[in-house]
Order: structure tokens, then C-alpha cells, then sequence
């Protein structure tokens, strides 16, 4: 399925979004910026793929990943 | 209470095992809407609670609706379900090599002490007011490249999904 390969990377992504909360707390400092950043440019990852998704499955039938044939469209 | 929070940073990797060992993408999205639900809690319990609240909307509100929807779309009408091995396997998986990332870093890491803000009674000022008003201030070239880039990013899904009949979009 490549739905649920851009659902652990989605689960990825919330983790590094986590960790960069929580560091600036534990180490004192003011980095704030980087999550909000990070979520920002996150979201654009998820919706281009996820408009490829909905692109390429109704081409093959399908979103698995054995029906994937790169030459097709 | 200290504990607390240590159960939802526990919750947290449940969550994500969840999303990691699913037999279908129907349970993988349940277990990443816990899991950004949990990964909230924990924040809000730390500190900050206002990337907490943007976590919510933002990728709760925002981008997990969207997924869900696009599971309901690509998803196979008979999903499997839970057991079996390929889902024992991924547990098991999954199980190693949190126990070996909990080995290598947990253990000579001062343990798993946590000291919030609210240790000694309610503290009013949350732990990222500054950081978050600097996107104002000093970054206000990269809230700018940001704010483009999401604009962009729109016009690059259009682009993406253009096409009646010559282009991908078909009647599903």
C-alpha cells in the first residue's frame, strides 16, 4: 500500500516535530522557530503527496504497491 | 504526576507502533490520530502549550482530516485485520529497535526524570511565548520565504490534479 508508507512517514514526522519541542525545553534555549517552520513545510510534503496519490490510483487500479508501474501515468 | 507524563511519551510510541504494524491503512490512521492526540497531552503536560494547540489544529485538524479521506479513497474495500504474522512480525520489529534506542540512549541519560513547568504550582508563562514571536521580529525573512512556499505549494497541487480526461484524474 503506498498509503501506508505516507502514513509512517507522516508518524516520522510528528516525532520530529516532538523532539524539536521538546529539546528547546530541555536545553534551556529559544529555538522555537524550527518546528513552527518545520510543520509549515510538512504540510506542503502531505498534500503534494498526497495529490499524487490520488493521481496515480485510480491509473492502476489500485494504491498497491505491486500495481505500480512507473511507465504509466 | 510525573508519571503522567511518562505515560504519554509511552503512549506516543504505542502510537506509533500502531501506524507501524498496521494490516490495513484503515488502523494506521487511528493509530497516528492517537498518536498526535498523545503527542499534544505530553506537550501541553511539558510546557509549551501553544505548539501543542498548533499541533491540534494544524495536523490534527488540517492534514489528518485530508488523510483520512484519502485513506477512505485508496484503501482496499476488504481490509484485513489484526494478526497473523506480518503484524507479529512488524511488532516484534518495531519492539527491537525501540528496546535498542531506549538501551544505547535511555539508560546513561539521567533517566527518565522530567521536571515541568508546573513544578511548584501553576506557572502562568508558557515555555514558548518567546520563541514564537521571533517569527515576527528577527525571522520575518523566512516567515515570508515560508508563507510563499505554501503558496506555491498550492499552485503545485492544481497543477498536480489539472486534467479532465487527458490528465490522471479519472472518474474513481
Amino acid at each position: 500500500h503506498l498509503i501506508s508508507s505516507l502514513l509512517c512517514l507522516e508518524t516520522m514526522i510528528l516525532s520530529i516535530y516532538i523532539a524539536l519541542s521538546i529539546w528547546p525545553i530541555k536545553k534551556q534555549t529559544s529555538a522555537n522557530l524550527m518546528k513552527i517552520l518545520m510543520l509549515a513545510f510538512s504540510a506542503c510534503k502531505a498534500s503534494a503527496r498526497l495529490a499524487t496519490l490520488i493521481t496515480s490510483t485510480p491509473t492502476h487500479a489500485s494504491d498497491l504497491l505491486h500495481n505500480l508501474n512507473l511507465l504509466w501515468c | 504526576m510525573t508519571y503522567f507524563v511518562l505515560f504519554l511519551g509511552v503512549g506516543f510510541v504505542l502510537a506509533a507502533l500502531l501506524v507501524a504494524s498496521n494490516p490495513s491503512p484503515y488502523y494506521g490512521v487511528v493509530g497516528l490520530v492517537f498518536g498526535s492526540v498523545v503527542g499534544c497531552g505530553w506537550l501541553m503536560s511539558l510546557g509549551v502549550s501553544f505548539v501543542s494547540l498548533v499541533l491540534f489544529m494544524v495536523y490534527l485538524g488540517g492534514m489528518l482530516v485530508v488523510f483520512v479521506y484519502s485513506v477512505s479513497l485508496a484503501a482496499d474495500p476488504f481490509p484485513q485485520i489484526w494478526g497473523g504474522w506480518h503484524t507479529t512480525g512488524c511488532v516484534l520489529g518495531f519492539v527491537f529497535v525501540a528496546g535498542v534506542g531506549l538501551i544505547v540512549w535511555g539508560w546513561g541519560g539521567g533517566g527518565f526524570g522530567v521536571g515541568v513547568v508546573d513544578n511548584m504550582g501553576v506557572f502562568f508563562s508558557r515555555l514558548d511565548f518567546n520563541g514564537v514571536a521571533l517569527f515576527y521580529s528577527c525571522g520575518v525573512g523566512m516567515f515570508l520565504v515560508a508563507g510563499w512556499g505554501l503558496l506555491l505549494t498550492l499552485f503545485v497541487v492544481l497543477e498536480l490534479v489539472r486534467g479532465l480526461s487527458r490528465g490522471t484524474i479519472r472518474a474513481v
